[in-house]
């Protein structure tokens, strides 16, 4: 969304991290006039299962996120609080994290955490706080049309796009939403930040998953699993159904995993099949993992496309996109790809586009 | 030096808030309401100029040459003060950087010397019960956990709905041998004060020793632990217009304690460390108060009386929690129906105003208070609750201002709060 004129003091609650893109967000705003107000999620304590020690930062994980959102609230004279989410976070998107992973699935939890927190708990503090806007660090953009409907468009900066993780929001919601920083690269955002001051200019970008340190995800669906769900089970070739080998618990893996399978064959072997009801893990040659169909349910749009129209559908956020055709069934969708796609990976996302514009998305069965 | 007599609007120095940049929004400086003098106090008025004179005197007070005088003077002067003010004689006060190491230090330090105590009747070493309330702070609720793991049992007395202690099952307690008891004067986050007298008598039958948080008592009550007849007792001086980093603990004569800290005989070997002197100093200083604390918590509970019942007649479905016992004159916590006392703190902070939904220790991401959840409030009530403490330069006007935004404000986010309901209506 861009702003050029001076708003009459409108009043903006800014979500922010304590990364570089939400503080530059924050920035951008206050440089336009709004009357900016930051606010960081709590939404994990580490302290009691881990401590990963950033260099250069001498404090507790989640804690230095903080303290950094809050030096740029300090910096830009801006009020700044910390909200507790917490019991919100640990329902909606640990736990689910968890079971998706116990039942041989790859989760994708930034969803659920703007869909349940940044734009659902967020946005209700938004309303509370006087606000007329969210803004988040998100690369995305916003644009309306003719007709005055907005919808969200990729960022400027192809690379960075995070539209991916924006399907499930609520197209009516969107006129009350900014992301400053969807038009601009990131080596500019860094630049603006050193300008500005900001001490997160140089902060590495947060990679992975917020709430997994070093140990890795599998470690922590461990820690937050009862132990009758991590049972083990077997590692079967594909198509042949020849033993392997046995594995400690399906969680361990994911579609089209090459490394850490724990057998010594002769071919590279790759993980294509996850079977959650009998905790088998086949493993085939790379050509079995190349499928033309899927199946996508729990669907959200955020706007109108025709049964027959060809979309381009990303299925995992680091994915470029293909064109596909939609075919509904129920309240199901069949996906057909033009080209067979590779790893195809069940409690992703599919994510739908016309062009540039996100169009809708939901979970791949 | 004399404190100035009238509860006048300039009593405290608000220096420091004025140092802050002006946000482009938030009213600033004396166009700030501060309501939260139970989290800390601003400085009194004159302290700023009595601290840089003190200042000069940086010399070491452990020192025997002339450098030294002045600062043990200071320490000397400061100590006779303040045993004043809380009715003990100097050598039973124990200055500490402040209440949570004066609580450490009664419960640790008496823990630590009562295996080894030469005093007859305080050799306690064979009864392993600690009594504590369910509202005591976390420097005393978490003290005593952690000496669970040297052998302490604790017992939790309960309180009502409207904060008052159970003392039939404090009674019940007591027969089980107990080594000490500990019950703060009067709650943070309620103001309800505690009959410690009583308890203390009670403790003291039963053979046991009673230490009392009576942090939130000066400046807001006459405190005399004589008269209270308890053993050992913690303040603090930043919650009565002094400076952080400095409090004591009163000892009664004769009764052992292990230091905290070891390394020099500072403190008569109860606390070792050179001495915060300026804070220390700061604390005596305010300590001379003594004789006008009887006026100016009459003057506080008089406006908050007024206040309270002007907030009932304007904030509809509310309530004020623990308002039928006795509290302490300043203090306030009040239940606002259909209200997220978080919410509310950030708008009032942006329109200037401080207050808080709960203690001021945690890390600044407020839970349910666990003092309103111990006296039977639900999870949403204790949500839904505020505390606003108001101190010696609180004026009438300020609270009539804050009494106008608090109800526009709440009539905002009920009418948000309704909007929602009728959508999924």
């Amino acid at each position: 969304m861009t702003t050029t004129s001076a708003p009459s003091k409108k009043r903006v609650l800014v979500a922010m991290s304590g990364g570089v893109d939400s503080s530059v967000a924050a920035s951008l705003l206050v440089d336009q006039g709004y009357e900016v107000i930051g606010v960081t999620m709590q939404v994990w304590d580490y302290s009691a299962t881990q401590c990963d020690l950033e260099e250069g930062h001498g404090t507790c994980c989640s804690s230095t996120d903080v303290d950094d959102a809050r030096a740029v609230a300090d910096k830009l004279n801006i009020p700044f609080y910390v909200v507790n989410c917490e019991e919100k976070f640990k329902a909606q998107v640990i736990d689910d994290f968890v079971s998706t992973y116990l039942a041989g699935k790859t989760p994708v939890p930034c969803v659920n955490c703007n869909t349940y927190l940044k734009f659902d708990h967020l946005l209700k503090k938004m309303k509370e706080l006087d606000c007329q806007y969210l803004a988040t660090g998100h690369y995305a953009t916003i644009q309306t049309d003719e007709l005055g409907r907005p919808s969200i468009v990729t960022s400027e900066d192809n690379w960075k796009d995070q539209t991916y993780f924006l399907f499930t929001l609520d197209q009516a919601i969107l006129p009350l939403l900014m992301f400053p920083v969807g038009t601009w690269q990131k080596e500019d955002i860094r630049r603006y930040a050193e300008e500005r001051g900001l001490a997160v200019a140089r902060k590495k970008d947060s990679t992975g998953i917020c709430f997994i340190g070093k140990s890795g995800y599998a470690d922590f669906v461990e820690k937050h699993s009862p132990p009758s769900e991590l049972a083990p089970g077997l590692l079967r070739r594909y198509p042949s159904g020849e033993v392997l080998g046995e594995h400690r618990g399906i969680h361990q893996f994911t579609y089209g995993q090459r490394k850490g399978l724990g057998v010594a064959v002769g071919d590279p072997l790759y993980v294509v099949k996850i079977d959650g009801a009998t905790r088998t893990v086949w493993l085939g040659e790379e050509s079995c993992l190349y499928a033309s169909e899927m199946i996508v349910q729990k669907l959200n749009w955020l706007g109108p496309w025709a049964p027959g129209e060809k979309l381009r559908v990303k299925i995992r956020f680091q994915h470029r996109g293909a064109e596909a055709e939609l075919v509904p069934q129920g309240d199901q969708l069949l996906v057909r790809f033009a080209e067979p796609q590779r790893a195809i990976t069940p409690g992703q996302a599919a994510v739908f586009y016309r062009g540039q514009q996100l169009l809708g998305g939901g979970w791949i069965v | 030096m004399r404190l100035e007599t009238n509860l006048s609007h300039s009593w405290t120095y608000d220096s420091v808030r004025r140092t802050m940049n002006p946000s482009p929004f938030i009213p600033q400086s004396s166009d700030r309401v501060y309501l939260d003098h139970n989290a800390t106090s601003p400085l009194a008025l004159g302290l700023v100029e009595e601290l840089v004179r003190w200042s000069r005197s940086w010399g070491n007070p452990s020192s025997i040459h002339w450098d030294g005088r002045a600062p043990k003077n200071l320490l000397r002067e400061a100590r006779q003060r303040v045993a004043k003010l809380v009715g003990a004689n100097p050598l039973e006060v124990v200055f500490t950087s402040g209440g949570s190491e004066a609580n450490n230090l009664a419960l640790k330090g008496f823990h630590g010397a009562r295996a080894v105590s030469e005093v007859p009747g305080e050799r306690l070493a064979d009864r392993s019960q600690f009594i504590v309330s369910a509202v005591e702070h976390p420097s005393v609720r978490k003290t005593v956990d952690y000496l669970t793991r040297w052998g302490v049992q604790v017992r939790v007395i309960g309180v009502d709905r409207d904060g008052q202690i159970d003392l039939d099952s404090y009674a019940e307690a007591l027969k089980t041998p107990t080594a000490l008891v500990s019950v703060m004067y009067a709650n943070n986050e309620t103001g309800t004060i505690f009959p410690i007298q009583k308890m203390t008598k009670m403790a003291h039958e039963a053979g046991a020793i009673f230490h009392c948080d009576a942090v939130q008592a000066l400046g807001k009550a006459v405190v005399d632990v004589k008269k209270w007849g308890v053993d050992l007792a913690s303040f603090s001086a930043h919650k009565f217009y002094g400076l952080k980093g400095a409090g004591c603990l009163y000892v009664r004569q004769g009764l052992q304690l292990e230091s905290l800290i070891h390394g020099g005989g500072q403190e008569r070997g109860r606390r070792a460390g050179t001495e915060n002197v300026m804070a220390i100093a700061a604390m005596g200083w305010m300590a001379q108060a003594a004789d006008q604390i009887e006026e100016r918590a009459g003057a506080m509970k008089a406006l908050r009386d007024e206040f309270e019942q002007i907030l009932l007649a304007r904030i509809s479905d509310s309530r004020i929690n623990a308002s039928p016992g006795k509290r302490l004159p300043n203090t306030t916590s009040i239940q606002i129906d259909g209200i997220d006392g978080e919410t509310l703190l950030m708008n009032l902070d942006m329109a200037g105003f401080a207050v808080s939904t709960g203690a001021a220790c945690s890390a600044g991401s407020p839970e349910p208070s666990p003092v309103l959840l111990a006296m039977g409030l639900s999870r949403k009530e204790a949500q839904s609750s505020m505390r606003l403490s108001i101190g010696w330069g609180t004026t009438r006007e300020e609270l009539a201002r804050f009494v106008e935004t608090l109800q526009v404000t709440v009539q905002r986010l009920r009418s948000l709060r309704d909007a929602v309901k009728d959508e999924h209506l």
